[in-house]
């Protein structure tokens, strides 16, 4: 994983306009980015499309970073506002049936490493609870950088870690996982 | 179970990007890269709007009349206007971390209304006493709206002062700054309004504080709807 202080130069570079630091930064960063969109329970489609669209809406504002601050809150907060208003223009315009269509791509397309399936897994989250796993698990994020990307205290990034790691345990209990690493909770 | 082996599950997903998309990506950004200039930091922009906030209120007075603080006294003097440079500052401090995505946040901007209102109300309810309610409508309503002429010209100057800015939550945004604009108008109010009935107070000049939020706040919706 790379780290912020690299990000921090990589992101100077960026505004300063260099093209190699800009294709440096997409190439790093896309694919925890995309994953975090993977993991609220959208289509692969609509993924990249919203991988697309964060990227150009970084590039228009790439200004609202600040040298020496963290990069990946800046860029989470701008991801979350993309998924956000995603969301909301598509239950706007989309069918229900269009919606339902769409769930198999998105069952079929990752599995975990012991055959299960993540996205029903990570589907039993509500939304709050499953964006903190992403942060914190995929992009492995501290618990201050997601408060800053969620706008949203380290208090309440706990509790909701905390929770949704109690249903995740419950969840792969039900699945028959629950032999794994038996006796304690780590 | 351990969080370990959770973690282990979550992390052992297969998902890729397409490289061909970040490929694309890439060279879409090149294509139309030029250097930029980085927002000034946090304090000054806090320090900018604070400023704003402490002269439109002056001016305002300065063109209607200082009666309001020349009637007041000291021992009411360190009290309000204290409080009201205290939650002004913190107003403005939200405000500027409302508009730069992943900044730190002490309180969210409901919290800071509730705050600053109730502080205001506080203060109003502890320094006067004159429970008088004549002319209470009237001149109430002559109160909120000059606190909302200067709330309003503050407000447009905070979003000139912070425009290069980005709110990822514009109704959140919005709710910060009608907040300061309304603390700005309410700071004009206790320069100029030489009524200190309590209930005129409590009631009409902390509304301009809560006016403006609600204002600030539906103009953020109303944009993040666009």
């Amino acid at each position: 994983m790379h780290s912020d202080a690299d990000l921090q130069m990589l992101m100077a570079r960026y505004q300063a306009g260099d093209p190699a630091a800009a294709a440096a930064l997409v190439n790093q960063l896309s694919p925890a980015l995309h994953r975090f969109f993977m993991m609220q329970y959208v289509s692969r489609r609509h993924a990249d499309d919203l991988l697309q669209e964060t990227w150009l809406r970084i590039h228009e504002i790439r200004h609202t970073y600040r040298p020496g601050e963290p990069v990946l809150p800046w860029l989470y907060a701008i991801a979350r506002h993309i998924r956000v208003d995603h969301y909301r223009k598509t239950t706007r315009v989309e069918t229900r049936e269009r919606q339902v269509e769409q769930l198999p791509e998105v069952s079929a397309s990752r599995q975990g490493s012991a055959g299960m399936d993540l996205d029903a897994l990570l589907r039993s989250l509500p939304e709050g609870q499953r964006e903190v796993i992403a942060m914190l698990k995929i992009s492995d994020m501290s618990l201050e950088e997601v408060a800053r990307a969620t706008q949203s205290s380290v208090g309440s990034v706990k509790q909701k870690a905390h929770r949704a790691y109690e249903k995740l345990r419950e969840q792969l209990t039900r699945m028959g996982f629950g032999h794994i690493g038996a006796g304690g909770r780590g | 179970m351990t969080n370990k082996d959770i973690d282990d599950i979550l992390k052992s997903s297969t998902h890729e990007a397409d490289p061909a998309l970040l490929a694309g990506i890439a060279a879409s950004i090149s294509a139309r890269l030029a250097p930029v200039r980085p927002l000034p930091p946090s304090w000054a922009l806090t320090a900018a709007i604070a400023v704003i906030c402490g002269i439109v209120p002056t001016v305002a007075a300065f063109f209607l009349g200082f009666q309001g603080i020349e009637r007041l006294g000291m021992d009411r003097i360190r009290w309000i206007f204290p409080t009201l440079v205290l939650f002004t500052i913190f107003a403005a401090s939200l405000t500027v971390a409302e508009m730069i995505p992943g900044s730190r946040r002490i309180v969210n901007a409901g919290t800071l209304l509730a705050a600053s209102s109730l502080a205001v109300l506080a203060v109003f309810a502890l320094l006067f006493h004159d429970f008088d309610m004549s002319r209470f409508i009237p001149q109430g309503l002559v109160c909120l709206g000059v606190g909302m002429l200067v709330a309003i010209p503050t407000g447009l100057a905070n979003w000139l002062a912070l425009r290069r800015g980005f709110a990822v939550n514009a109704t959140s945004a919005g709710l910060a700054a009608g907040t300061l604009a309304g603390l700005a108008g309410v700071i004009a109010l206790e320069l100029h309004c030489p009524n200190f009935r309590a209930m005129h107070l409590m009631v009409w000049h902390t509304a301009v504080i809560l006016v403006g939020a609600f204002t600030g706040a539906m103009l953020g919706s109303l944009i993040a709807r666009k």
